[in-house]
């Protein structure tokens, strides 16, 4: 039983992934249209998406970080 | 699968009662060894007048970076550089080593941590340096008094983030391929492998020194 709840657990918790994939998804979409614009600005456009995605991602990664605690430290 | 993902201690060295050397450890140590051979080798034999073809690629690399950093540093900053092309540097074979199979060192979260804590010293003492004690503890009551608290806060956050940033995306490409391998062992890992061993680790090393070039810029100005 306890074995079911942790992995349920766990599960949610990688949900935050979701968010981070609409992020990111929006800012590239974004990005393309602003090159497809203005293709000079393109080295400035790549560096501000990727870190705009870098930080998104993030949530994801604590997700993922916290799934894997939950594993790991309620085994 | 789990212990796969702890990392073990290979070996104890018999001093304090005992320091265990874990893995990455090792491995860093290795790639240590590695990139101090490269930098003898390549540096040999440099010359202004004949720059032979091996020197010309060097020469073109070395610039890029450090045109990379001088961008996102600016003039009062060109004294961080060489150390944020070192970590850059290792950050990049670091994560890239998986390919090879060896376990990257960035998959062990201490060695993350120590990672992000060089560099939350670092930009603290780059604002330190820039504007003087003084200046430094005035510049926590900056835009507003009222942001004082996040500021202090942000000490804190920010070397967190970095650390957790790394280690769960090298991490969770090393589960993800680790499960990959497990299902299908021939063929289909390959691609998937090119994505996450050097796609995402160079990606996620360009992260780190971004970043912490972005805050050191922050706190000089």
């Amino acid at each position: 039983m306890s074995t079911t709840l942790i992995a349920i657990g766990a599960g949610i918790a990688v949900l935050s992934g979701a968010g981070a994939g609409i992020g990111i998804g929006l800012a590239t979409s974004k990005a393309a249209d602003a090159i497809a614009r203005q293709p000079e600005a393109d080295s400035k456009i790549t560096k501000a998406l990727l870190l705009g995605a870098a930080l998104a991602e993030a949530t994801a990664i604590y997700g993922f970080v916290i799934a894997f605690l939950i594993l790991i430290l309620l085994k | 699968m789990l212990e796969e993902l702890n990392c073990k201690t290979v070996f104890t060295i018999p001093i304090f009662g005992g320091l265990d050397i874990s893995e990455s450890t090792v491995i860093t140590w290795f790639i240590i060894a590695f990139v101090a051979v490269l930098c003898i080798v390549l540096v040999r034999n440099l010359s202004v007048e004949s720059p032979s073809k091996k020197q010309q690629v060097l020469e073109l690399a070395v610039g890029g970076l450090y045109n990379l950093f001088d961008g996102l540093l600016g003039k009062a900053g060109k004294r961080y550089i060489p150390y944020l092309m070192s970590i850059l540097i290792y950050l990049g074979i670091s994560n890239v080593i998986g390919i090879l199979g060896i376990k990257p060192p960035t998959k062990d979260m201490n060695v993350t941590a120590a990672l992000a804590l060089m560099s939350i010293i670092l930009i603290e003492y780059a604002g330190i340096h820039a504007k003087g004690g003084r200046g430094f503890i005035k510049s926590f009551a900056q835009p507003m008094a009222i942001m004082t608290p996040i500021n202090i806060l942000e000490i804190f956050i920010r070397p967190l983030s970095l650390c957790m940033r790394l280690f769960g995306n090298i991490l969770g490409g090393f589960v993800v391929m680790e499960l990959i391998k497990y299902f299908v062992p021939a063929i289909i890992p390959i691609p998937f492998s090119f994505y996450f061993d050097i796609f995402d680790g160079l990606i996620q090393a360009y992260v780190f020194v971004f970043l912490t070039s972005l805050f050191i810029k922050e706190s000089i100005e």
